[in-house]
């Protein structure tokens, strides 16, 4: 199943889907966590961590540093540019804003 | 009443941290010190207009002072912040003034493009417009990083960064913080929201540094939110909206320091 949680903020998305995704994967599923927030904090939703969870790698600085490039496939980048979770759940960070726009 | 000194605000922070609360209650206890106030929702949701017990307006209220050019909008001939602000933007209680970048009304998304744009051209001219020289301006950011680095608030000189005791709130704090501060000449302040003794302390342990103000965790904020009125008119003597009318003196002082020593 493929899903998505979206909400005004401060109501719990993050911490629903970071829930929802441990919760499927100890029943069993395989699951992989998409944070698509430009302000990622499902690390620490999941249980990766505060620290931890600020400092993930992300697929855009992958793909600007020219790294995915060398991905042949969606499931080489989820394997090279996600992070493991507690329960075998697999995250992946989309992008993350964390300097000023130049432009 | 001697002229207030005019300051210059934007209110960032997590979604959900209190952003709109603090900056319309910030900007109406403003307004009873005696500042002329203009509000700036740059947030497309309606928090501000509750919060301030400003009128509704169910349209995209700047989409009529911009017209198509090319693929972008275009302020129409004649219209500047000061035309904006005297067509488009409503009337709240104690004379604050609020400019809306308006809200998505379900009528495609042409009008809220242009409404956006529009505010997003009026908010960038602001600073040169001598009108408002003296005028005290809030700005309600939206949610998380992304006002600050891309400056949605090119007015403001000051950031004031609403924080609640949990560490998501905390890291898009610091977030912010970082951006505004790598920024000459913009004070960052930070502001506990929500906050209990334990939480405050817990909280600065977190940021790695002191709070510029706390705003004590208050039913009455709950309540005014569930009846749909401004915190101010609905609880003006619970902690929470005195902490705010603290929080004005605080800013006012800050202000006045800062133009001593430069």
């Amino acid at each position: 199943m493929k899903i998505i949680v979206a909400g005004k903020g401060g109501v719990g998305k993050t911490t629903i889907s970071g829930t929802i995704a441990r919760s499927l994967a100890r029943s069993g599923h395989s699951v992989l966590a998409l944070d698509a927030d430009n302000n990622p904090m499902l690390g620490i939703s999941l249980g990766v961590g505060p620290e931890r969870t600020d400092e993930l790698g992300t697929l855009r600085q992958a793909l600007e540093s020219g790294e995915v490039a060398h991905q042949p496939s969606t499931a080489g980048a989820i394997e090279t540019f996600g992070t493991d979770a507690p329960d075998g759940v697999r995250l992946v960070v989309l992008s993350r804003i964390d300097r000023a726009d130049p432009g | 009443m001697a002229r207030a000194m005019a300051l210059r605000i934007a209110v960032a922070g997590k979604g959900g941290a209190g952003k709109s609360m603090i900056a319309g209650t910030l900007a109406r206890a403003l307004a009873r010190r005696g500042h002329s106030v203009l509000a700036l929702g740059t947030d497309a949701m309606p928090g501000l207009t509750h919060s301030l017990g400003a009128p509704q307006s169910l349209e995209p209220a700047l989409a009529d002072a911009v017209e198509p050019d090319g693929r972008r909008w275009r302020l129409k001939k004649g219209i500047g912040p000061v035309r904006a602000v005297q067509r488009y933007a409503t009337t709240a209680p104690d004379g604050v003034r609020l400019l809306d970048c308006g809200t998505p009304a379900g009528r495609g998304a042409d009008p809220v493009y242009a409404s956006i744009s529009a505010f997003l051209q009026v908010i960038h001219r602001l600073e040169d417009a001598h009108t408002f020289r003296d005028w005290t301006l809030v700005g309600d950011l939206a949610a998380g990083p992304e006002p600050a680095a891309v400056n949605s608030a090119p007015y403001a000189d000051t950031w004031l960064v609403v924080v609640e005791p949990t560490w998501k709130s905390v890291l898009t704090a610091r977030r912010i913080a970082r951006i505004t501060r790598s920024r000459a000449g913009k004070s960052t302040l930070l502001v506990m929201n929500k906050a209990s003794d334990s939480g405050l302390r817990a909280a600065e342990q977190m940021l790695g540094e002191r709070v510029f103000a706390a705003i004590p965790a208050d039913g009455a904020i709950i309540e005014a939110d569930r009846a749909g009125v401004a915190p101010i008119d609905h609880s003006p003597s619970s902690p929470a909206v005195h902490a705010i009318e603290r929080l004005v003196e605080a800013l006012e002082r800050a202000s006045i320091d800062r133009m001593v020593k430069s």
